[in-house]
């Protein structure tokens, strides 16, 4: 492997905090959507990174399904914060409080 | 308990299991046919009557070993089997099932609010009833206890009558918090038999050779106990009862009262008592002292109600107070009574709740204040009512009085002292029973509403269990004679 | 013939019970009446044709076992013997008259099919406990005559009352049921049987001091049902009944079920001496009891149900004195005279056009056929003892043969039993002459008696007064034939000098003069009723049921409400609800967390997820330590 696997870690660790505080801190629902890509993407990348330094193909395949369910569930969510728009306005995460105990 | 060798033949005890499970499914796919699902349920509820009668007819002799009995891997790898069988105890049971069930259905006939489902939970029920009563593997025992709860708390909480979420929410509780702790205590015995023998299983063969410690025993028995205690109901775990009596509509009482709490019961004579012998044989005193605790007071609360159906409620807590102080004299005669007045129980009583919703259906109250003089407009009604309420006093002739009276001739010859002090709950009985009596049909009626005397199917649900409680009360013999073996299997496989 | 005829006698009636329960209202009339009468009647004849069984030591028929589980094996079986015999027919022939009397008497009644099934049970029922060869068949019919005589009782349900005194009746008795049921348990634990004979045999062979016991036990029980202190109170209010109801089962054949069953277990009982007294002393202070309440009561038929108990406790010293032929010999005669008396009383009532009050009465005789007077008179003077009637001979034998028991404290009873008689012959005669004397003080109009209502008192009339000869002493040239009937079973012979029987009868003869002589110095001409303390206290049968309601009916209800009120709804509900709710508002301060605002779930995922790698970290740290 050309890059040690230490290097893509970090990477991918990085990228996840990054995603994680963006899904905490925007309050748009759309970033949100964006920032747990992002988390995604990271453990993605860490798969593929184990896989190379394994030798093994299961990583791989593995984010191949990661790709499928990650566009599934954008163009689901996608969908609903559209519907969410229509129907309240807004797409401002903390306004949708309906479900409290 | 040795197992009859498995021949290869029909699987009846899955039938009587499953044709209700069946019957119940087409009933919620038929959805808005009220009238369908009607016919459907009482030919389902009589084909399985007419099966298990089938099976007593020819179930033929067989001392020690099981009648039928099926017996299929399931889980295996947590030993855990599909195992079915019958003997002369679960086979009372489920005769007993089977004919109360068809009552059940008779007398839900008016029934009009979501009727296809109602029907189903009612086949569910019976499906679970069936279940517990034949099921030898502790998993499936503990399955169909639950999968009676479920069907009982929708009939109390959807089709029940005043304060139903509070009662049925009361006996979901109580009952699932019961339950829960024996699943602890019988998952607790699982791992305890699988350590010692190496061999992990559920059978209730298997675990009845457990060696246990006094203590690990206790303990274990205690969790059995208050699920089958909970459910009988005994002292102090009944206030459940009567309020899921009050709000059940009239087939949930009936099985609630005929059925239900005989689970309870049928759980200690098949489940707790051959699982741990030895704490049992300790703790028969205190067991009859909650017996005894539990006749007295649960006839003085009836005599204090004022709602019949409540009434009736508590005298069946006071009824199974006799079941369990037989059981607890640990003697043939007893435990032979003890079974026979579980049987003639549900049947008196059954017949008085049915009573009692035909009177609220007629007079719209059941309130012993504002009933009264119903004789002058209904006899016949009123004639049944006095029967099974005659029955139910332990008036010798009719059903209830064999059982009682060898509950206490059995249990004098050990512990005189119980008996005698039981044989006053006699005149405790006739108090509450004739005051109910005497408020219903004597005297001048304090309201008007309209005098109709019994209609063709209420007549086809009456004159059936009249002739039970009568022929019962002369001629019991035929059911001693498939207790005495199984009763002794049990009682004398102890120490 | 075969001895399985001998189920016919108590079959009959109970085919015909449940035939006129079934069908009674869709038929004729006169269908259930003919119906009725001829499964009495029946009954009787079958006895009668039957009777040679009776001999020797008797038969024994099986129909079916009813129980049977270990050493316990009970069937359905009778024993017709010399005891059961003379029972059988003098209940299936008293009730014969007595349900052709009811015809007429329940004719204008709408509700004759209850009434007749009822009646027929009864009549069932105590054959049952006549023939019954074992204790728990025994059993069944005791309790099958209580089950009628409550239905009977509260027969008119629509007043309440009545059927107040149904249940009453129902209660008390059962309180004796419960110590017949323990006693009956007991011989069962002691002998491994339940049959009357074979327990009989074995006896002996029971500790004495259990027979002691066992025989209290016994005698609780026959008091519920005879009426005997201290469970007599529901006698009185069971006249709330029609009046042939009274007839049959308030006077001839009911409460004396109890004097039977000790007689039927004569062998057993009479080997407990102490046991014996206490019988002999339960029913002196009833005979005495009774006799003094008999005195004040206003209403007619509360008059004879006072005397039915009073002579029912005649029967009771008899046993207790060990004579099974003299309580036989009361039981037979008391069942002619009393029975005439209230179907007496039934006319007197009809004719004051339903008044019970014998203050309201007076000079009946000529407001109705003038014979009832006679056969009126012939049952007092028997129930009064005038000398030569049926009543002079068994009470006279009673009194003899306690007076004659070697045990000095039986001359106390003796005592009592004769101050008692005293009374009895004044209280009857005061009954007589405020019935019949004088004129008619009421203002009822009479119904006409129909001929039914009218000829089977002639018949009991003439019993009344012959009956006697059933058991004639050998002091008149009589041949005690009961006694050499009942041979073994008949108990203590008579053995005493004629002097002393002659001086005893003089006696009996005074008392009756002297009672009739008082009645008739204070009643042959009408006076009101006296009204002070004592007659009230007597008039209430000394406030018997203002005790009994202080001691045992408030306290079982206190007992009931703080069984209801008090633990299941204060204490155990209350435990049980108040554990919801806590748990309630425990929830409700958790689900604050629930806030439904998604910034929050997710600061408090990754504050979670924060901690959870710092704890790795921290492993981490500690694992790099260790290595």
């Amino acid at each position: 492997m050309i890059v040690p696997l230490g290097h893509v870690l970090i990477v991918a660790a990085i990228l996840f905090v990054m995603g994680l505080a963006c899904v905490i801190a925007r309050r748009q629902l759309i970033m949100i959507l964006i920032g747990i890509e992002v988390m995604i993407n990271a453990a993605g990348l860490v798969l593929v990174a184990a896989s190379g330094y394994w030798q093994q193909l299961d990583g791989q395949v593995f984010v191949v399904f990661l790709m499928a369910l990650t566009s599934a569930e954008v163009a689901i969510s996608l969908a609903m914060v559209v519907y969410l728009r229509r129907l309240r306005g807004t797409v401002v995460a903390d306004e949708f409080d309906r479900m409290n105990g | 308990m040795m197992t009859a060798s498995a021949l290869p033949q029909f699987p009846w005890l899955s039938v009587l299991i499953f044709l209700p499970l069946a019957g119940a499914l087409i009933c919620v796919l038929t959805r808005e046919r009220a009238d369908e699902s009607r016919w459907l349920a009482l030919a389902t509820t009589v084909t399985v009557f007419g099966i298990s009668l089938y099976l007593w007819f020819h179930a033929g002799d067989s001392s020690g070993a099981w009648l039928y009995y099926e017996d299929v891997d399931w889980i295996s790898r947590f030993g855990i089997r599909y195992t079915l069988g019958l003997d002369g105890i679960s086979l009372l049971m489920v005769l007993l099932t089977a004919f109360l069930q068809v009552i059940a259905v008779l007398i839900s006939w008016p029934q009009d609010k979501h009727v296809p489902l109602f029907f189903a939970l009612l086949m569910v029920l019976e499906a679970g009833l069936m279940g517990v009563f034949m099921a030898l593997d502790m998993v499936l025992f503990y399955l169909f206890w639950e999968v009676m709860l479920i069907p009982m708390f929708f009939l109390i909480g959807v089709w029940g009558h005043e304060r139903r979420r509070y009662a049925a929410l009361k006996f979901f509780l109580y009952t699932l918090a019961g339950s829960l702790v024996m699943l602890i205590a019988l998952i607790a015995l699982y791992l305890i038999h699988g350590e010692q023998t190496g061999l992990y299983s559920f059978a209730l063969s298997d675990l009845m050779r457990t060696d246990l410690s006094t203590t690990q025993e206790a303990w274990l028995f205690a969790g059995f106990l208050l699920a089958f205690a909970v459910k009988t109901p005994l002292v102090p775990f009944h206030t459940w009862l009567p309020d899921a009596h009050t709000s059940a509509p009239a087939a949930g009482s009936v099985d609630l009262a005929g059925l239900l709490l005989k689970t309870g019961v049928y759980g200690m004579i098949r489940v707790a008592f051959p699982l741990f012998p030895t704490v049992v044989q300790k703790s028969l005193p205190l067991l009859a002292l909650v017996a005894l605790i539990g006749i007295f007071h649960a006839a003085w609360g009836a005599y204090r109600q004022t709602d019949i159906k409540r009434l009736v409620a508590y005298s069946s807590i006071s009824h199974l107070g006799l079941v369990i102080l037989g059981l607890a004299a640990w003697d043939l005669t007893a435990w032979q009574g003890s079974i026979l007045l579980m049987t003639t129980h549900g049947i008196t009583t059954g017949g008085l709740f049915a009573l009692v919703a035909m009177i609220r259906q007629r007079t719209g109250t059941r309130d012993l204040t504002e009933l009264g003089g119903l004789w002058q407009c209904m006899p016949n009604l009123s004639a049944f009512f006095l029967l099974f309420a005659l029955a139910s006093l332990g008036l010798p002739g009719l059903a209830n009085f064999t059982g009682e009276i060898l509950v206490l001739i059995g249990t004098f010859q050990s512990h005189p002292i119980w008996a005698a002090i039981a044989m006053f709950g006699v005149v405790f009985a006739a108090a509450y029973m004739l005051k109910m009596v005497q408020g219903v049909l004597w005297g001048e009626s304090k309201r008007t509403f309209d005098c109709e005397d019994l209609t063709l199917r209420e007549w086809l649900v009456l004159v059936p269990m009249a002739v039970l409680v009568v022929w019962l009360g002369l001629y019991p013999l035929p059911l001693l004679k498939l207790l005495e073996s199984p009763v002794l299997t049990v009682i004398g496989g102890m120490p | 013939m075969s001895e399985t005829l001998l189920f016919l006698i108590p079959l009959l009636p109970l085919f015909c019970a449940v035939a006129i329960m079934l069908f009674g209202m869709r038929l004729p009339r006169l269908f259930a009446e003919v119906l009725a009468v001829t499964g009495v009647a029946g009954a009787f004849l079958l006895t009668l044709l039957l009777w040679p069984y009776a001999d020797g030591e008797g038969t024994r028929a099986v129909l079916f076992t009813w129980l049977n589980s270990g050493s316990l094996d009970i069937s359905f079986a009778v024993h017709f013997d010399r005891l059961a015999a003379p029972m059988t027919l003098m209940v299936s022939g008293v009730a014969t008259l007595i349900h052709l009397y009811a015809v007429g008497y329940m004719h204008q009644d709408r509700d004759y099919a209850r009434f007749f099934s009822l009646l027929n049970l009864f009549v069932f029922a105590m054959l049952v406990i006549v023939l019954a060869d074992n204790l728990l068949v025994l059993f069944l019919g005791w309790e099958g005559v209580g089950l009628c005589s409550y239905g009977l009782i509260g027969f008119w349900y629509r007043k309440l009352d009545n059927a107040r005194a149904g249940t009453k009746a129902f209660l008390v008795t059962r309180v004796g049921d419960v110590f017949l049921g323990i006693a009956l348990m007991w011989l069962f634990a002691l002998t491994g049987t339940l049959s009357i004979s074979a327990i009989n045999a074995q006896a002996a062979t029971i500790p004495s001091g259990v027979t002691l016991v066992l025989c209290l036990l016994l005698l609780l029980g026959a008091c519920g049902k005879s009426a005997q202190l201290p469970l007599m109170t529901w006698l009185a209010d069971a006249m709330a009944g029609p009046t042939p109801v009274s007839a049959l089962i308030h006077a001839a054949t009911m409460v004396t079920a109890g004097v039977y069953l000790l007689c039927r277990l004569f062998p057993l009982i009479s080997l407990s001496a102490v046991g014996m007294a206490a019988i002999t002393a339960v029913g002196a202070l009833t005979a005495l009891y009774a006799a003094t309440c008999a005195m004040a009561q206003r209403e007619i038929k509360r008059v004879l149900a006072y005397s039915t108990m009073s002579q029912v406790g005649y029967m009771f010293m008899a046993v207790g004195a060990g004579t099974v032929t003299g309580a036989m010999f009361h039981l037979l005669t008391h069942a002619f005279f009393k029975a005439l008396l209230f179907m007496g009383a039934g006319c007197v009532i009809h004719l004051a056009g339903d008044e019970n009050d014998i203050y309201k009465m007076g000079g009946m005789a000529r407001r109705g056929p003038g014979e009832l007077v006679w056969v009126f008179l012939a049952g007092a003077i028997s129930l009064a003892g005038v000398p030569l009637t049926s009543g002079f001979f068994s009470k006279d034998n009673v009194l003899l043969m306690v007076y004659t028991h070697p045990d000095p404290l039986y001359k106390i009873f003796w005592g009592v039993g004769v101050l008692a008689a005293l009374l009895t012959a004044f209280y009857t005669f005061r009954l007589v002459y405020l019935v019949f004397a004088g004129d008619y003080r009421g203002s009822g109009t009479a119904h006409a008696l129909p001929l039914l209502m009218r000829w089977p008192l002639w018949v009991l009339a003439l019993l009344a007064l012959v009956g006697g000869s059933l058991n004639l002493p050998a002091l008149v040239g009589g041949h005690e034939r009961l006694q050499h009937w009942l041979g073994d079973l008949a108990g203590r012979p008579v053995t005493v000098d004629h002097h002393l029987e002659w001086l005893l009868v003089g006696l009996a003869v005074v008392l009756v003069v002297l009672g009739w002589g008082v009645a008739h110095w204070r009643y042959a001409r009408f006076r009101n009723a006296w009204d002070n303390p004592l007659s009230r206290f007597l008039l209430r049968g000394w406030q018997a049921d203002a005790v009994v309601d202080r001691v045992l009916v408030r306290p079982f209800q206190a007992m009931a409400l703080f069984c209801w009120a008090g633990i299941d709804r204060a204490l155990i509900d209350a435990t049980v609800v108040g554990m919801s709710t806590r748990m309630l508002s425990l929830s409700m301060l958790l689900r604050r967390l629930t806030t439904g605002r998604l910034s929050s779930y997710l600061a408090a995922f990754a504050w979670g997820f924060l901690l959870i790698l710092g704890w790795l970290l921290l492993q981490l740290v500690q694992g790099g330590g260790h290595a």
